[in-house]
């Protein structure tokens, strides 16, 4: 056959590439390591008590300051904590720490994984404060944290903090920009394993008017929405419902416009006023928010050209006497667990178009689902037995806060995880990384 | 002219089987115009018929002993003359049995000294016995390194231009005419001079006695040089061996220094000896051997007889009359020497390089001389020059690769190519060094592709990374040159093999190695297309002569020194080869002469580049590295199409030629299929190959194989393969209707050209930003360098945006350079683990371990992680020393450094460390654990005493210091030593058996010498 041989030869290719199709897997493929972060929760401050909510007995945790890296079990699902702050390995489902002063204020917040960067927009620096700033080391070398203040008047000089290993600091937040009314502080880690809680807590000589924990987001963004904020409807005979106040900052070096739409069972509006409002740049302003609307809880969503930063704080009251809520900025919803034994929150979500699934796991172990819709808020509130409750989809574009109420006071606390899940590439030896 | 002189000559005439010369010096004696008053033949037992011819010439004979030396011939004649009488103008002329003078040669040397009454020495101007215009000598002096000097250019045709007189330190005996009463008074030739050089010592002895010494070039003799030149055996007492060559230089030695000034000695003791070196290498080099020894063994026999000297010194002290200086106007300078030595070599080169056409015998009388009178002169026309396709194609090259390497002109460094060090003094010492510091350091041997580079770059005055910059500037042109003088052996057609060499040049592989800083690759290019030209016909290898073997063999080696691919691709043609050798039932003779030459160009490439090759053996990975980081290559889809992949290649939407050019000419029946064929085997190798991964070079992970260099071989046959069969397509396209050939054809050009304009458009776009760039910014921040030798872990997210993974190796203080990847060792577990739980935050006790291997610092290179970044903050054991834009600084707690000692009671401190060797002190007993790679290689001497060494906990090398002192580190270089010799002498051999042979003089020809 005159073609034979080439043949052969073709054969011998295609035969060839087959065999290298087969062949071809990398021999190593990357390893990838996989785990959640332990998550730190804030020290307990003179006169406080704080409970932690843990969805499972076995969880671990350490003391900070127990310079042994000895870890214990909580074996129990609500852990009173009388001073340090734990380090917990709480794997997937964030724990829930609930602070109170006894008669005057009560709030939550999470614990949570180390911060590349935290916005506090809340607390105030005059002398009705009590506030304070908590900054956790929970690393085994030291830390240096930069601290950048805004007020209502300007940008503060940064201050830088030195945290030891294994310690927590305490600043007492009218020292960062003392006599402003209207903070929003930025925490930048530098180095170290930093965690940052604030605790506004105002009073008037002795008598309280309240406090609540300042959850904190990471980025200014060009949009934020706040979820979850309670609207204290008067009760009979009275004429005011709760005040609220959206206190607003663009860190940036350009003054801007915001637009703040109020999301609610009522509705979707935008109060009068708050329409394409200017703002100085590095200025922290105020505006008072007063929707007349009939819900118990309702959500804003603030645009913006440029990157701001956004709470909204209410006043509320609760067997007669004050507190106040920090509601703040949440990122969308994404499936995760959180541990809420021993509370009972309202969850609200927003969105235009929500579905969410959500499981709760009770105490007794059984597991409860619920599907939340509905447009622009919806709210779910969580079974009174529940240990965990587990966002298992979201729609997109779904935000979530939770509301919790207790005999000290009202607190609100972001839905978002506490530590994400971290998947680090197991390193590879090559010399290639000593080449430009 | 008159015969009316007053002077009395006897001629002497000397014999030694000189039969074949005799007749025409007898004839040429009885021919003069003024005969000598009286012949004297001398003969010294001729084993021919030269004493008949002697006696038939009618010539007094006197007999002599065969071991009888030319002098003593001549003192035996001068004794039977009639006593010499005061007054007389008595003169001998010598004639060698070889030596014809003209006819007038005695009247002219007669003329000569008529008026010249100091002159006791006169020679003839000596011309060739064949070659008759061939000037030999006229006047003969010697140089400082007992060079035979005549200040004549070799094979220097005669046209008068050394004509006249000159006053000359000496001349040959050959036709010399001596006044008898000086002869007599200086004692007559030196009975140690028994042949050669007692021309030039009489005559030194005469100059320095107040006589004259002239040559006249109107007298005219011919001289055959027969002992010289070893067309008779020398058999002169004191010719140890018989051997002409040894009893010259000997002889010079001895001339020079019986005859220079006592402070001369020792300058000209050192002269003799260097020179016979050099001649000896020279000689070993043209493969003369024995003539090599000649010249050692000159030296020699006279250093072991100093008394010689001493004897012939005092005699020559009582017959000195003038200062010894009145002859260094006749030692040749020594800048004379240099000329005349560069000029033969210019000669040499050039008559290699463009040797002369030899003239045509054939008539040329059909050529009308009236008509070349009627064309008008040509001038210089630059559209006509560049019409030349040759250089329209090499000049639109250089453009493209001009802007292709606009990011590159500079220091080079990225993709696999590591910074360049600032000298090839550097790279020197990288490859005779035993240990290298790289990584945990590594006793791996040096790749012999750094001798290459550090060689070239010797010659670019030292200057390495100019030498890398051009070399990758240039490669283009050069694999282009390359590719077409093999393409010009296919086809005569530049229009067909420029524009192939030009694509050859721009091929995907070509493109991707230049991108991506692939070395050997590139050399691949560029060597490739020279093996076939040098071995013309591999089925009947035999018929390839051994020197064209060993200089395939330096070829490969050369090859193999970049890539040990080489061997595995020899191993497979070779076994193929040798297995059809098999089948086609050969004789045996004729299948041995094949085997032994296959297997030489297996075999010497490896050995060649040993120890590295043999070091691949147990780490086979290594015959599928390229020098240089461990890049990956592409997929076998991508490899298919002749691209190999991997950083800086073409896009695969750049589709070349190659695999259909192979596929139609493998149905061709033109002699294209033949490379198709190897086309295919190299393509398949390819492909397979493809898709191994390895794990070498300080690379721990598998990467994809880069198959450059078998694509090289499947490229070059394709380029062929397209030559070949273009070269008759155009004819036979004409000559027949439509059919798929024209199909084909179509679609191939089409192919083509679609491929030259995407790849040419996407080299001078994105490919100028592929990974190989000029000054880029190094690694490691300045300040990690300023303590010498220190280890840091340096981590960094390396790949591209979409898949990055982090990456980490010990740093020695500084980026890594050219070859530290090649010796790369691989990571120690212990420390993998431990990076990895740095990476991962469980790694508590990863301080402790880096530690314990020495490694100072952590350093994670911007941009990182920031989780990775906090991770690492929150571990104990690191305590972060900076944060710049360069990256984070972690300082690793605990005391850690190169060598560390331990006292007995536990205490850590670290000791002074240098480079690899140190000297240093220790408080007391305890243990030093030096920080490096485990090898047998260390040691630490103490007193003159080695200490223990075993392995510690962490198999690091460890010492058990007894007492206080100072203590010396060193690392054991002998056997890399060993080695380097090995391979000295390997290559030697090669080189030598490689080298176009010389021949001994008596295996010159009468009609080469004609």
């Amino acid at each position: 056959m005159r073609f034979k041989k080439p043949l052969l030869y073709l054969a011998a290719l295609v035969a060839s590439f087959l065999i290298a199709s087969a062949l071809t897997t990398v021999s190593k493929p990357s390893n990838y390591s996989e785990s959640y972060p332990a998550v730190v929760c804030p020290p307990t401050l003179n006169g406080l008590t704080s409970q932690i909510s843990i969805s499972s007995r076995k969880t671990q945790y350490q003391r900070l300051e127990n310079r042994s890296s000895k870890t214990l079990p909580f074996n129990a699902l609500r852990f009173p904590v009388s001073k340090d702050s734990l380090v917990i390995t709480a794997q997937g489902t964030t724990p829930l720490i609930w602070q109170s002063r006894a008669g005057s204020w009560a709030g939550g917040t999470l614990c949570s994984g180390p911060n590349a960067a935290a916005w506090f927009v809340g607390g105030t620096a005059n002398v009705t404060t009590r506030g304070r700033l908590i900054l956790i080391n929970s690393g085994l070398s030291d830390a240096i944290v930069d601290i950048q203040s805004y007020t209502e008047n300007a940008k503060q000089p940064i201050k830088s903090v030195n945290l030891k290993s294994k310690s927590y600091l305490q600043i007492s937040i009218d020292s960062l920009a003392p006599g402003d009314k209207s903070l929003a502080v930025q925490v930048i880690p530098r180095s170290g394993r930093v965690n940052a809680f604030m605790i506004d807590e105002q009073g008037a000589g002795l008598k309280a008017l309240g406090g609540d924990f300042v959850n904190s987001y990471p980025i200014a963004a060009k949009q934020l929405v706040i979820p979850a904020i309670p609207n204290q409807l008067p009760k009979k005979g009275e004429k005011a419902s709760s005040s609220h106040t959206v206190r607003i900052l663009t860190p940036g070096e350009v003054n801007t416009t915001f637009t703040l739409e109020v999301l609610s069972a009522d509705g979707s509006f935008i109060p009068v006023g708050l329409n394409a409002q200017s703002i100085d740049a590095g200025v922290v302003t105020e505006f008072s928010l007063e929707p007349k609307i009939t819900a118990s809880a309702f959500a804003v969503r603030i645009t913006s050209p440029e990157p701001i930063v956004a709470a909204v704080s209410s006043s509320v009251t609760i067997s007669g006497k004050k507190d106040f809520v920090w509601s703040t900025a949440t990122p969308p919803l994404t499936p995760m667990s959180l541990a809420v034994t021993g509370l009972s929150p309202l969850i609200a979500f927003a969105g235009d178009s929500i579905a969410v699934k959500v499981q709760s796991k009770l105490l007794n172990g059984k597991v409860v689902s619920a599907v939340v819709k509905g447009s622009d808020i919806a709210t779910w509130r969580v079974p009174a037995n529940a240990r965990s409750i587990t966002i298992v989809s979201s729609s997109n574009g779904v935000f979530a806060g939770a509301l919790i109420a207790s005999s000290n006071g009202y607190g609100f606390i972001p839905i978002q995880n506490g530590s994400a899940l971290t998947r680090v590439e197991v390193p590879n030896s090559n010399i290639r990384v000593l080449n430009p | 002219m008159a015969v009316t002189d007053r002077h009395l000559v006897t001629a002497i005439v000397v014999t030694h089987d000189g039969e074949t010369w005799l007749p025409a010096v007898v004839a040429a004696l009885a021919s003069q115009t003024r005969p000598a008053d009286q012949i004297i033949a001398v003969d010294t037992d001729s084993n021919d018929s030269s004493t008949k011819l002697i006696k038939a010439a009618r010539i007094p004979l006197i007999a002599a002993d065969r071991d009888c030396g030319f002098g003593d011939a001549v003192a035996l004649a001068v004794e039977k003359m009639p006593k010499h009488i005061e007054g007389n103008s008595e003169w001998i002329w010598l004639i060698h049995d070889d030596c014809a003078p003209t006819p007038t040669a005695l009247e002219k040397l007669l003329e000569a000294i008529d008026n010249r009454p100091q002159v006791a020495m006169v020679g003839p101007k000596l011309l060739g016995w064949h070659d008759r215009t061939h000037i030999l000598e006229a006047g003969i002096s010697i140089a400082g390194n007992g060079a035979r000097w005549t200040g004549l250019e070799s094979d220097e045709y005669d046209q008068g231009q050394h004509d006249g007189i000159h006053d000359v330190l000496s001349v040959s005996t050959a036709g010399a005419l001596i006044r008898r009463d000086i002869f007599e008074e200086l004692g007559g030739f030196d009975s140690n001079l028994s042949l050669f050089r007692d021309d030039i010592d009489f005559g030194w002895r005469a100059r320095v006695a107040g006589h004259g010494v002239i040559a006249t070039t109107a007298a005219v003799a011919h001289h055959a040089q027969a002992s010289a030149s070893e067309r008779r055996s020398v058999d002169v007492n004191g010719a140890f061996l018989h051997r002409p060559l040894l009893l010259d230089r000997r002889n010079a030695a001895y001339v020079l220094l019986a005859n220079s000034s006592w402070w001369m000695i020792p300058w000209l003791s050192i002269q003799l000896l260097a020179s016979a070196m050099a001649r000896a290498i020279g000689y070993l080099l043209a493969k003369l051997p024995g003539y090599a020894g000649d010249e050692l063994l000159a030296v020699a026999t006279l250093i072991i007889r100093p008394a010689e000297i001493v004897k012939a010194r005092k005699f020559r002290k009582t017959k000195r009359l003038v200062s010894a200086r009145v002859i260094s106007s006749y030692i040749p300078p020594r800048w004379s020497q240099i000329r005349l030595s560069g000029a033969q070599v210019a000669e040499a080169i050039r008559a290699k390089v463009i040797p002369v056409a030899e003239s045509s015998s054939v008539s040329n009388l059909n050529s009308l001389e009236e008509e070349d009178l009627l064309v008008p002169t040509q001038r210089f026309q630059m559209s006509k020059f560049l019409k030349n396709p040759a250089i329209f194609g090499y000049l639109l090259l250089a453009i493209i690769t001009l802007i292709q390497s606009r990011n590159r002109f500079g220091a080079l460094n990225g993709g696999a190519l590591a910074a360049s060090p600032s000298g090839a003094q550097d790279l020197w010492g990288f490859y005779f060094e035993s240990w290298h510091q790289v990584g945990m350091g590594s006793s791996h041997a040096s790749p012999a592709w750094i001798a290459v580079i550090a060689m070239a770059s010797t010659l670019l005055l030292g200057k390495a990374p100019l030498l890398i910059t051009v070399f990758f500037l240039a490669a283009p042109l050069l694999i282009m040159w390359s590719g077409h003088t093999f393409l010009s052996k296919l086809s005569n057609n530049q229009f067909i093999t420029i524009p192939a060499s030009f694509l050859y040049a721009l091929s995907p592989v070509a493109l991707a190695s230049v991108n991506s800083g692939r070395l050997a690759t590139l050399v691949a290019l560029m060597i490739a297309p020279q093996i076939p030209m040098i071995l013309r016909n591999w089925k009947q290898v035999e018929l390839n002569s051994w020197r064209r073997i060993y200089g395939l063999c330096i070829l490969l080696a050369l090859l193999t020194s970049f890539t040990l691919i080489t061997t595995l691709v020899s191993l497979g043609v070779i076994g193929f080869a040798i297995v059809t050798d098999y089948d086609e039932k050969l004789e045996q003779p004729q299948f041995l002469a094949r085997i032994y030459k296959r297997l030489t160009l297996l075999i010497f490439p490896f050995i060649l580049v040993a120890p590295y090759s043999f070091e691949a053996l147990v780490r086979p990975a290594r015959f599928l590295a390229e020098p240089g980081l461990n890049l990956a290559g592409g997929s076998a889809a991508l490899v298919l199409s002749g691209n190999p992949g991997g950083a800086g290649s073409l896009p695969w939407w750049t589709i070349s030629p190659i695999l259909l050019l192979l596929i139609i000419a493998l149905f061709s029946s033109s002699p294209a299929r033949s490379y198709a064929q190897i086309g295919i085997s190299f393509m398949c190798a390819a492909v397979l190959f493809s898709s191994i991964s390895i794990t070498v070079h300080g690379n721990s992970s598998g990467t994809r194989t880069w198959v450059g260099t078998l694509l090289v071989g499947a490229t070059l046959a394709s380029v062929a393969a397209g030559v070949v069969i273009l070269d008759r397509l155009r004819t036979v396209l004409i000559a027949s209707n439509i059919h798929y050939r024209h199909i084909l054809a179509g679609l191939l050009l089409i192919i083509t050209a679609i491929y030259s304009v995407s790849s040419i458009g996407w080299s001078i776009t994105a490919g100028a930003n592929s990974p190989v760039q000029s000054n880029m910014k190094g690694v490691m921040p300045a300040f990690l360098t300023a303590e010498a030798d220190t280890k840091t872990l340096v981590l960094r997210e390396v790949g591209s945006a979409s898949s990055k993974s982090i990456q980490y190796y010990i740093s020695r203080g500084k980026d890594i350079s050219l070859g530290e990847p090649d010796v790369a060792p691989g990571q120690v577990r212990e420390i993998e683990i431990a990076a990895q739980e740095l990476i991962d935050g469980s790694g508590i006790s990863s301080s402790q371990v880096f530690s314990a291997y020495g490694i100072k610092y952590v350093f994670v290179k911007n941009p990182f992680s920031r989780t990775v970044i906090r991770t690492i903050d929150g571990l104990g054991g690191f305590a972060r020393t900076s944060a710049t834009s360069a990256g984070v600084v972690w300082r690793v707690t605990g005391v850690t450094g190169r060598i560390i000692f331990t006292a007995k009671d536990g205490t850590r401190s670290v000791l002074e460390a240098g480079e690899v060797g140190a000297r240093t002190t220790v408080n007391g007993a305890g243990s030093i654990t030096l920080t490096e790679t485990f090898d047998r290689s260390w040691q630490i001497l103490q007193n003159g005493y080695r200490l223990d060494r075993a392995k510690d906990e962490q198999s690091l090398p460890q010492f058990q210091v007894k007492e206080a002192g100072e203590i010396s580190l060193l690392h054991d270089g002998t056997i890399r030593r060993a080695w380097l010799s090995l391979q000295l002498i390997a290559w030697t051999l090669v080189i030598i058996l490689a080298a176009p042979a010389g021949r001994r003089k008596r295996e010159i020809s009468e009609k080469e010498l004609a």
